[in-house]
């Protein structure tokens, strides 16, 4: 866990200073500076730009030397530090230059940034109500302070930064793309969907992969697969050095039901990172899928690591051990995804079906009937209540869960019938 | 020159250790074997149902010579379809050469109706193999009359069974040592009920989910011993169920004497009938554990078969079902419960839709190894689902003892080819002690291959002859053991697709150059032990008598 907050740490830290960047190279034209400074300036966004941070350095302090309270410096100087991973002096830095100039928008957007990197949005918030105090139509802001109630669960806020983002026109995506969010959290599928396409039209270009990789995920969520898919790609296209795309790559292909697609993915990424637990469990969740299970059960125990492993590790082992015809292994592999997770319907089918094989027909009952209980739709427990009924020459009942089955084929909440979920964990 | 010694040891070390050469199967191509006929499948802009599911093929003797001859079902008149030019299904006398002479309007065989399978047998125990044909629309009886010709029987014999039937097997239900016969409905359908399946990429029609369709009750028809049947479907128990019924085989599941019915169904429920003595059959698949795959889904199930793949003295289930549902091989618990233990299989029929398939001993080894005919229905599915293909491979699965490994690849070129798979019969056709297989191909021609290197082990082929039995002595159950190798078969009833197989029985023995004896259980409960048979060679054994050396 450690290890994965300090990687999304320092992506979150690129993002950011890319972002800077940009601001600064921007920024300057409009400052409006004499012809010298504003090459000087210019000179020092490329500078910056090309990670030459010495040589930005070095033109900045002869500028500061000359007007140490020049703001446009300190901003640029600021973004120096933000770099060199300075962050006390970087926000020193903005700060000043903020003072030094009210009416200078790029230093508090740097700040807001700054403070949402450091998890302190409540700082970020004055920042950007200054920034659009300035310029109330700056939908950069805008949407930064909408996507700050959106992780505060402001529904309401975020929704009206996002709409006044858009200005009555859908060009924004990052703005469209809140608007899907909050959609989705409201359960308003159908207008989540309106929006995600929106914004994958407008995106369709997109240079990020951080906003494509986000666009993925969230288009997943409401079984956009195929707009999933090619974000997905396109992000790792702009960066495959970067294994989580991969991941989220491999799950689209996987939820699409492409399980070929699938395998090839996390096989990749296995590639790229053996021992990445999250594609060692989605692919042997994929070779079970596949009835290959020697080498699903060598995946799914890679990915348990001692004293982590999820309750789906053990229920996938559980299956690989059940259809290797070792139904003792399989109930004790059961047991302990029970265990981990009382209310694991399919779990406890799975366990059902294996006291049934071994003819133990109380517990099957036991287990079987909790399972309908806890999912009174799955299709699967109800199959295998049936299936039992039948063999202990209770033919009506048997026909009963049957009939319920088909009822629930008709309801149209039945999916592929697989009784195998995939994994709840995502990248 | 003699080799001596130490050199000779060697030799004969590396000899004992070479690895053993597995058979193949070699394609005859139509210019060997003078086959030129060709399925045509009418396919038609409409896509209509029937079009897609035929046709089956047979191997028998119709004349007699103990030569296997062939026989296919074609296309042909139909309510939506009028063939441009005649067509009609055929017949093959085989010319013990390797050649087949079309024999097909001597013989008066011709059908002329729209053919989906076969079943020969010797229904009247005249001695002559005769010949059920299912259609789409009313089926037909050719009577052998011993000289070469046919007769169509099936008004008298009343054993039309009008609707769409699809496969048929020939057994004795009620151990009467008469043939019965029970025949497969498939869909309710006529080309009004054919309704517009397409979508927005293809804009073209194609074969529609027989989902959509209204099932139909099989038939089962009771021999009267006179020349006709009667239909016993409903006080059987038999039109109980009604299915969208393709591949069918008797087999005895419990070992109670009686033949029971496993029916594969298409996107409904497989039925397991047990036999329950009578003349009553009980439909008992879902607490068999075969009728439906995982989650209670009904799978599309097509080809089928029976065997005791594993040597456990229990008769196992094959059924092949469309692609991304996995084949099954269901596995006899006893107590009436199956296990579903693909194994090996599982993986790589994933993509494939099966048809025709059968155990059998293709390397006489002894134990039941497994062939498998695929193709897709939808002639159009490359263009909505990635990875399948609508003419898809042959498989090759040997028994390894309890499961089966893939040796497709090691077992021909013709396994690399691609095909659209319907029917499969398995016989000897040049009588050289190996089972040679003979596919259907829709709307293609047929495929005959040779089985080059299974009588490299030895083996003994038994033409059973039945006094008190049925005529097919279906039922029996044969013992046969070669020092340390022992193996039972129970001779099963139909099985693959569409299709009717050579009568014979080749008892496969491995390396071993003896028999030390073989013990043959009628169905009539008589029993027959042979001491110290013949090696490689057929003989013929009468119920009864005992051995007959050919």
């Amino acid at each position: 866990m450690r290890k994965n907050s300090s990687g999304n740490h320092k992506k979150s830290q690129i993002v950011l200073l890319c972002l800077l960047c940009f601001l600064c190279l921007f920024v300057i034209p409009a400052r409006g500076q004499k012809a010298d400074v504003v090459q000087i300036f210019e000179q020092v966004a490329t500078f910056i730009r090309d990670n030459r941070l010495a040589e930005a350095e070095k033109e900045l302090v002869a500028v500061l030397r000359v007007s140490p309270d020049e703001p446009v410096a300190l901003n640029f100087l600021g973004t120096v530090r933000a770099k060199q991973n300075r962050i006390v002096e970087a926000e020193s830095l903005f700060l000043r230059a903020a003072g030094n100039d009210k009416s200078f928008t790029g230093p508090r957007m740097n700040l807001a940034y700054l403070y949402l990197l450091k998890h302190t949005p409540d700082k970020a918030v004055p920042q950007l109500k200054e920034v659009l105090a300035i310029e109330p139509e700056n939908a950069e802001a805008l949407v930064l302070l909408g996507d700050v109630y959106l992780a505060q669960n402001n529904l309401p806020e975020a929704e009206q930064n996002y709409l006044a983002a858009l200005g009555g026109r859908l060009e924004n995506a990052a703005a469209l793309f809140g608007l899907a969010q909050i959609s989705r959290m409201n359960g308003e599928m159908r207008e989540t969907t309106i929006y995600l396409n929106r914004v994958a039209t407008l995106s369709a270009d997109s240079k990020s992969p951080e906003f494509l990789y986000k666009f993925g995920l969230e288009a997943m969520r409401v079984n956009m697969f195929d707009e999933a898919k090619s974000a997905l790609e396109r992000a790792f296209e702009l960066n495959p050095k970067e294994p989580s795309y991969l991941l989220g790559l491999g799950i689209a292909w996987l939820r699409k039901g492409d399980l070929f697609e699938a395998e090839k993915h996390f096989r990749r990424l296995l590639v790229m990172q053996p021992n990445n637990a999250q594609a060692q469990l989605h692919l042997g969740y994929v070779l079970l899928n596949q009835k290959k299970y020697a080498e699903a059960r060598m995946w799914l125990e890679k990915s348990a690591r001692p004293g982590v492993a999820i309750p789906e590790v053990f229920y996938y082992l559980g299956l690989v051990a059940q259809e290797q015809n070792d139904d003792a292994r399989a109930i004790v592999l059961f047991e302990k995804a029970v265990q981990k997770l009382p209310d694991y319907a399919h779990a406890r089918i799975a366990l059902g079906s294996s006291y049934m094989r071994l003819k133990n027909y109380i517990r099957a009952r036991q287990e079987l009937e909790t399972a309908v209980k806890l999912d009174p739709e799955e299709p699967s427990a109800h199959y295998n209540l049936a299936l039992l009924y039948a063999r202990i020459k209770e033919p009506a009942k048997a026909q009963e869960e049957m009939k319920i089955i088909d009822q629930l084929k008709a309801k149209g909440t039945t999916n592929s019938g697989v009784i195998v979920l995939p994994p709840k964990s995502n990248p | 020159m003699f080799i001596r010694g130490p050199i000779f040891l060697s030799l004969l070390a590396l000899l004992l250790l070479a690895p053993v050469q597995k058979p193949t199967f070699e394609e005859v191509p139509a210019a060997t074997s003078k086959i030129t006929w060709v399925h045509d499948n009418a396919m038609s802009p409409d896509r209509q149902l029937p079009e897609t599911v035929g046709a089956g093929c047979a191997f028998l003797d119709y004349d007699n010579d103990g030569w296997m001859d062939v026989y296919f079902v074609n296309s042909g008149p139909s309510d939506f379809f009028t063939p441009p030019k005649p067509l009609k299904n055929a017949l093959y006398r085989n010319n013990h050469d390797g050649t087949f002479t079309d024999v097909t309007d001597k013989a008066g065989v011709a059908g002329g109706k729209f053919g989906m399978g076969v079943a020969a047998a010797d229904y009247d125990g005249d001695g002559n193999i005769d010949l059920y044909i299912t259609n789409y629309g009313p089926n037909i009886l050719y009577r052998n009359n011993g000289d070469g010709t046919f007769t169509d029987v099936t008004d008298k014999a009343g054993v039309t069974a009008p609707g769409w039937s699809t496969c048929a097997t020939w057994f004795d239900y009620d151990n009467d040592s008469k043939l019965d016969l029970f025949v497969s409905s498939f869909v309710y359908y006529d080309k009004s009920q054919n309704p517009l399946c397409t979508d927005a990429t293809l804009q073209r029609r194609y074969y529609c989910v027989p989902r959509l369709f209204k099932p139909q009750p099989s038939r089962l028809f009771h021999n009267n011993g006179n020349g006709t049947f009667q239909d016993v479907s409903r006080e059987s128990g038999i039109a109980s169920s009604p299915g969208k019924s393709f591949g069918a085989v008797a087999t005895d599941v419990n070992n109670d004497g009686l033949m029971d019915l496993f029916v594969a169904n298409d996107t409904m429920p497989n039925f397991l009938f047990l036999n329950k003595g009578a003349g009553k059959f009980e439909e008992i698949g879902l607490s068999a554990g075969v009728a439906y795959g995982e989650a209670g889904r009904p799978r599309s199930g097509m080809g089928v078969d029976a065997a005791d793949f594993d040597g456990d003295g229990w008769q196992d289930l094959f059924v092949a079902n469309i692609d991304q549902e996995f084949f099954s091989l269901y596995h006899n618990e006893k107590e009436l419960i199956f296990t579903d233990q693909p194994g090996e299989i599982a993986p790589a029929t994933q993509l494939l839709s099966g048809w025709g398939l059968k155990f059998f001993d293709y390397d006489n080894d002894g134990d039941p190894d497994l062939f498998l005919v695929n193709g897709h229905p939808d002639d159009m599915i490359e263009s909505r689902v990635p990875r399948v293909r609508h003419k898809e491979p042959l498989l090759m699965f040997e028994n390894t003892g309890r499961s089966f490994k893939d040796v497709s690849a090691k077992s021909g070129a013709v396994f690399g080819k691609m095909f659209s798979g319907r029917g499969m019969a398995l016989g000897d056709f040049d009588n050289d002690g190996d089972y040679d297989v003979l596919t259907s191909n829709n709307g293609e021609p047929p495929l005959l291959l040779r089985n080059q290197g299974g009588n490299r082990n030895n083996w003994i082929g038994l033409q059973l002859v039945a006094t008190k039995s049925n005529s097919a002595a279906v039922g029996a159950v044969i013992t046969w053991q070669a020092g340390a190798l022992k193996r039972t078969r129970l001779k099963t009833g139909g099985g693959s697709y569409l299709s009717s197989h050579d009568p014979r029985e080749i008892l496969g023995v491995g390396i071993a150059t003896k028999i030390d004896s073989i013990e043959i259980r009628w169905p009539s409960g008589k029993v027959d032990k042979l001491t110290n048979p013949p090696l490689n060679r057929y003989v013929k054994i009468v119920e009864g008598t005992g051995l007959v050396t050919k």
